[in-house]
C-alpha cells in the first residue's frame, strides 16, 4: 500500500522529448493506467519508475520516499512484462521463488509464500513444470505470481496482455483486476488498448508525444475528453475539423443558436461526436432546440451483428459515421436514402482547433 | 541529487576489454603500419617500400598471384558449394546429414594438411598419379598455381555450401511459387527470384573463401612450387637470415590487409539493402527426382564431399603405414606414432596446453565483451565492435609479424615464451567468441534479466543466475570452435615459435618440408582426432548443428 508521486519528470532521447514534465499522483491502492499510442512515452515512464530508465530530471516518490536514485534491484517494485520474461531454465516454482531468494528469506517461508502465490493465480499444481510446458496465458500468470509474491510496494505492468489472443486477454484481464483488488496493491498499468484501459482502470492517464493529455476516471476520459487527441484515441469519434463560425457565433453546419455564447469571438472550431450519441431521423423530423441537425445521404451501410453503422455523406462537407442500435432488416437497405442526423448539444464536443483543448459547449 | 553516471561491473569489463584490444591488436598493427612507411636505415618517412611492391616485377607478381589465388579459390569454392547447397536443400538426397558432417570436418581441418595430402596423391611420387599413369592418364605434378587452387577450392567450399544452404532454407516456397504462377519457368525463376534472395549468403561464403585463400601461408609454401604470393613473400622477407627487410615485409603485410579490406567492402556494397528478412510461415520441402537425375545428383554431391574429405583419409591411412625415416614399406605399424612420442612429445603437450589456455581467456573475455556489445549501446562499445572486425581481415602471417615487432623489445618483451603464442591465439580468435556470444544474447530477451533485477538481484547476480545459464550451450560451442581453430593454427605460430614452444602444426609443416610424411601424418591424425572430437561435442550440444561453423 503506497502512494506514488511523480514530480516534473523529463527524459530526452536524441531528437525526441520522450517525457515532458510529467507530474502525476497515484493514490494508494489505485489501479492507474497509462494509455496512449506507441511512442507516447508510457513505457518510458513505467521503466523510469521501475528503475530501468534514468530520467534527466524530476522525482519519483513511493510512500513519501524518493526512489529515483536507487538501482532497480533495491526498489521494492513488482514488474510484469509484455513478453512474460519467465526464466526458461527454471521451474515455475523457482521462477516465483527467485525474488524471495534474493531477499534471503528462510526456506520454509519461501515454500509457503510461493505455494500461496501460485494458488492465487490458479497454478498451484504446476510448480514443478518448466515454462515451455505452459501456455502463454499460464506463463503470464507465473509472471504475475512472481511479481506479487515479493509483496512489492507497487506493481507495474507493461502491456501484459498484448501477446495473448483475444479470449485469453479478456479472461486474464479480469483475473488481474480481481487480484489487484484483493491485494489492494497500487498498480500502474501500461496499454495502448483503450477498451482494456476503460474496463480495468480506476483512473486513466492518456499520453501522447511524451505529454499527459488527461487524467481521469474511465467515464471522464470517455465522456468528457479534455483534448481532441483524447477524444479521437478513446472510443470512436466523428471529428469535423475547422468549422467556420459565422457572425454572432453561428456554425457553418446545421443550426447552432444555443452554441452562440461559447463560440462568440472565435473564427473556427472543431466539432466531435460519438457514433452512438446521435440519432438518425428522416429529413422532415423536427429539430429540438437543444440539438444540432445535419442533413445528408446514406453512403454505405455496414452490418456487424448486434449493431450497424451508416456512413452519411453530409450535404455540405464531410462524411459522418452513425451507430444504429438494434438494426432491423429494413434499416439495412437504406443506401442512398436522405437522412437527418440529430446531435443533442449535450453530446457534442467542441475543441479549439489550434490548441486541441476542449471548449465546454453547454455549461 | 542529480542523475549521474555510476561505474558498475560492466564499465569495468569495458575498460579491461579496451585495454586488451589496444595492447594486443591496435599497438602491434600500428607498428606494422609505421614500419611500412619508414626507411630501415635512416628512419625517415618513405613510400619507397610500397613503390617497390608495385614497381618491381617480383613483388608485382606476388600481388597478382595473390589476387589470382583469392579469386580462383573463391570461384572454385562457389562452384562446388552452391550446387551442393541447391541439390541438398531442394531435392531428396540420401545422407544429407552425413554430407553436412563431412563438409564440416573438411572445413575445420587445417588447410596445410590438405596441401600435403594432395602431394602424396598427385605430387611427383604421388600414388594416385602413378595409378592414373598405369591406366594411361599422364598428369603433371600438382605443384604450382593449379595445386593451390585445387586445395583451396576443396578446402573452402564448405563455407559457401553451409551458408548458402541456410540461406536457401530461409526462402519461403511461396515466393518461388508466386514466380511460377506469374509465368516464370524454372531457369528464369532461379535467376530472377531464388538467386537474388540467396545472394547475400552466397557472397558472404565466397568472401570468406577469398580472404582465407589470400591469407593462407601453409598451402602455397607446401604445394605452390615456385609461385610467390604476398603471404609467403612477407614471411620470407622477414625471416631471411641475411638481409631481412622489416620495412618491405611490413609494406607487403599492409598491401595484404588492404586487398582483404577492399574485398570486404566490395561484398558489403554488393549486398547493401539486400538483408532480406522474410517471414517464414512455410518451410521449403525437398522434392523427389526421377531415378536417373537422382543418381546424377547423388553422384555430384558425394563426389564433391568425398574429394573434400580425401586428404584427411589419406593422412590417417599414411600415419599407420610401416616406415623407416622418410621411406614407406608395405604393411601397417605404429612406427610413426612411436617416433613422435619419442622425439617430440612436448609438441603435442604444447599444442593442447596453448590452445586450452587461449580458449579459457577467449571464453571469459569473449562472453563478457559479447554481453556488452549486445546489451550496452555506448560509444566505447561501438568502437570495440568495429575494432574487433580487424582480425577477420588480418592474415596470421601479418599478425605474427606484428607481434614479433612489438613484443621483442621492452616494456613487453615476451618473444620466445609460451605467453606470446597464447596471446596471439587469444587475440586472433577473440572476435569469433565475441560475435557468437553476442548472437546468443540477441536471442535471449533483455526483459528476462530486467525481471531478475526487479526481483532484487544485483546486475552481477542477475547475469550469473539468469543470463549465463541460458548462454551456456552457446558459450561451450563457441569455446570448442575456438579450440579447433587454435589447435590448428599454423601461420602465426610459425613466426612466433622457438624450439621449446613448437606446436603440432609447426612440426607437421617442418616435417613435410623435410619429406618426413610418416611423422607428419601421425601428428596430423592426432590433430584431426582432437578436432573431430570437438566437432562431435558441438554437434551434440548445439541445436543449430553445422551452421555453427560458419
Amino acid at each position: 500500500m503506497a502512494r506514488v508521486e511523480l514530480r516534473h519528470i523529463n527524459k530526452r532521447y536524441p531528437g525526441v522529448q520522450a517525457l515532458d514534465d510529467i507530474d502525476l499522483d497515484i493514490e494508494s491502492g489505485e489501479f492507474f493506467t497509462l494509455l496512449g499510442p506507441s511512442g507516447c512515452g508510457k513505457t518510458t515512464l513505467l521503466r523510469t519508475v521501475a528503475g530501468f530508465n534514468r530520467q534527466d530530471s524530476g522525482e519519483v516518490r513511493v510512500a513519501g520516499e524518493r526512489i529515483d536514485g536507487m538501482p532497480a534491484y533495491r526498489r521494492n517494485i513488482g514488474l510484469v512484462f509484455q513478453d512474460y520474461a519467465i526464466f526458461p531454465h527454471m521451474t515455475v516454482g523457482d521462477n516465483v521463488a527467485f525474488g524471495l531468494r534474493n531477499r534471503g528469506r528462510p526456506r520454509q517461508e519461501i515454500a509457503e509464500r510461493v505455494a500461496r502465490a501460485l494458488d492465487l493465480v490458479r497454478l498451484g499444481a504446476h510448480a514443478a513444470r518448466l515454462p515451455h510446458q505452459l501456455s502463454g496465458g499460464q506463463q503470464q500468470r507465473v509472471g504475475l505470481a512472481r511479481a506479487v509474491v515479493i509483496e512489492p510496494q507497487i506493481l507495474l505492468m507493461d502491456e501484459p496482455l498484448s501477446n495473448l489472443d483475444a479470449k485469453l486477454r479478456i479472461e486474464l484481464r479480469d483475473d488481474i483486476r480481481d487480484l489487484q483488488r484483493s491485494l489492494g496493491i497500487t498498480t500502474i498499468y501500461v496499454t495502448h488498448d483503450q477498451e482494456e484501459a476503460l474496463v480495468i482502470s480506476d483512473r486513466i492517464c492518456v499520453m501522447q508525444g511524451g505529454r499527459v493529455h488527461q487524467v481521469g476516471t474511465p467515464w471522464e476520459v470517455y465522456a468528457r475528453p479534455a483534448t481532441l487527441f483524447v477524444a479521437s484515441f478513446v472510443g470512436a469519434m466523428n471529428v469535423i475539423a475547422d468549422l467556420r463560425v459565422g457572425a454572432g457565433g453561428a456554425l457553418a453546419l446545421g443550426l447552432a443558436s444555443r452554441l452562440a455564447p461559447v463560440l462568440a469571438g472565435r473564427d473556427c472550431v472543431t466539432l466531435a461526436i460519438r457514433l452512438e450519441d446521435m440519432t438518425v431521423a428522416g429529413t422532415s423530423e423536427d429539430v429540438p432546440s437543444d440539438a444540432l441537425a445535419l442533413d445528408g445521404a446514406v453512403d454505405k451501410v455496414t452490418f456487424a451483428g448486434r449493431e450497424a453503422f451508416y456512413r452519411v455523406q453530409l450535404d455540405d462537407g464531410p462524411q459522418i459515421l452513425a451507430h444504429v442500435h438494434r438494426p432491423e432488416r429494413r434499416l439495412l437497405e437504406r443506401t442512398g436514402a436522405r437522412v437527418r442526423l440529430i446531435l443533442p448539444l449535450a453530446n457534442v464536443h467542441l475543441f479549439d482547433p489550434a490548441l486541441g483543448r476542449r471548449i465546454e459547449a453547454v455549461s | 541529487m542529480s542523475p549521474r553516471w555510476r561505474p558498475d561491473f560492466w564499465s569495468g569489463v569495458l575498460v579491461v576489454a579496451l585495454a586488451v584490444v589496444a595492447v594486443l591488436m591496435v599497438w602491434p598493427l600500428y607498428n606494422i603500419f609505421s614500419a611500412s612507411v619508414i626507411d630501415n636505415r635512416s628512419g625517415a618517412l618513405t613510400v619507397a617500400n610500397f613503390a617497390q611492391i608495385l614497381g618491381r616485377p617480383a613483388y608485382q607478381g606476388a600481388l597478382i598471384n595473390s589476387l589470382i589465388v583469392g579469386v580462383g579459390g573463391m570461384l572454385g569454392a562457389t562452384l562446388l558449394g552452391v550446387p551442393l547447397a541447391m541439390l541438398t536443400t531442394r531435392f531428396v538426397i540420401k545422407g544429407r546429414d552425413l554430407l553436412a558432417t563431412l563438409a564440416v570436418l573438411a572445413l575445420v581441418s587445417p588447410p596445410f594438411i590438405g596441401a600435403y595430402a594432395w602431394i602424396m596423391m598427385l605430387g611427383s611420387n604421388g600414388w594416385m598419379r602413378a595409378l592414373l599413369a598405369d591406366i594411361g592418364i599422364e598428369l603433371p605434378p600438382i605443384y604450382g598455381m593449379f595445386g593451390i587452387l585445387l586445395v583451396f577450392s576443396l578446402k573452402f567450399y564448405p563455407f559457401v555450401f553451409l551458408l548458402t544452404a541456410s540461406g536457401l532454407g530461409a526462402i519461403s516456397p511461396s515466393v518461388e511459387e508466386a514466380a511460377e504462377s506469374l509465368g516464370a519457368g524454372p531457369w528464369r525463376r532461379f535467376f530472377k527470384v531464388t538467386l537474388p534472395l540467396v545472394f547475400p549468403a552466397v557472397s558472404s561464403g565466397a568472401l570468406l573463401a577469398f580472404v582465407l585463400s589470400i591469407a593462407d601461408f601453409g598451402t602455397p609454401s607446401i604445394v605452390g612450387g615456385k609461385v610467390r604470393l604476398l603471404a609467403t613473400t612477407a614471411f620470407d622477407l622477414f625471416t631471411a637470415e641475411m638481409g631481412g627487410n622489416p620495412g618491405l615485409a611490413s609494406a607487403t603485410s599492409v598491401v595484404l590487409i588492404a586487398v582483404s579490406m577492399a574485398v570486404v567492402v566490395l561484398q558489403r556494397w554488393a549486398v547493401r539493402r539486400r538483408d532480406i528478412a522474410g517471414s517464414l510461415i512455410r518451410r521449403p520441402s525437398p522434392q523427389r527426382l526421377g531415378p536417373i537425375i537422382s543418381a546424377a545428383a547423388h553422384f555430384v554431391c558425394y563426389a564433391i564431399v568425398v574429394a573434400g574429405s580425401l586428404p584427411s583419409l589419406v593422412v590417417i591411412y599414411t600415419s599407420f603405414r610401416k616406415t623407416s625415416g622418410p621411406v614407406f614399406h608395405p604393411g601397417f605399424s605404429l612406427d610413426s606414432y612411436a617416433r613422435i612420442l619419442g622425439e617430440v612429445p612436448h609438441v603435442i603437450v604444447n599444442s593442447f596446453a596453448f590452445s586450452t589456455g587461449a580458449v579459457l581467456l577467449i571464453v571469459i573475455l569473449g562472453t563478457l565483451i559479447g554481453y556488452i556489445l549486445a546489451r550496452r549501446e555506448t560509444l566505447a562499445a561501438g568502437a570495440l565492435d568495429s575494432v574487433l572486425l580487424v582480425p577477420y581481415i588480418v592474415p596470421g602471417v601479418v599478425m605474427g609479424l606484428a607481434f614479433v615487432v612489438t613484443f621483442n623489445v621492452p616494456p613487453l618483451q615476451i618473444t620466445g615464451t609460451a605467453a606470446i603464442i597464447i596471446l596471439m591465439l587469444f587475440i586472433r580468435r577473440l572476435p569469433y567468441a565475441v560475435r557468437s556470444s553476442a548472437a546468443i544474447l540477441k536471442q535471449i530477451k533483455g526483459s528476462i534479466e530486467e525481471a531478475a533485477i526487479s526481483l532484487g538481484a544485483r546486475p552481477g547476480r542477475a547475469f550469473l543466475k539468469v543470463t549465463l545459464p541460458l548462454m551456456l550451450p552457446g558459450v561451450i560451442a563457441g569455446a570448442l570452435m575456438g579450440f579447433i581453430t587454435a589447435i590448428n593454427e599454423l601461420s602465426s605460430s610459425l613466426i612466433l615459435y622457438v624450439g621449446r614452444t613448437m606446436t603440432m602444426p609447426v612440426r607437421i609443416y617442418l616435417s613435410v618440408l623435410d619429406g618426413q610424411f610418416g611423422t607428419a601424418s601421425a601428428l596430423a591424425t592426432i590433430l584431426l582426432a582432437a578436432t573431430g572430437l570437438a566437432v562431435f561435442v558441438v554437434f551434440r550440444i548445439s541445436d543449430r548443428k553445422e551452421s555453427v561453423f560458419v
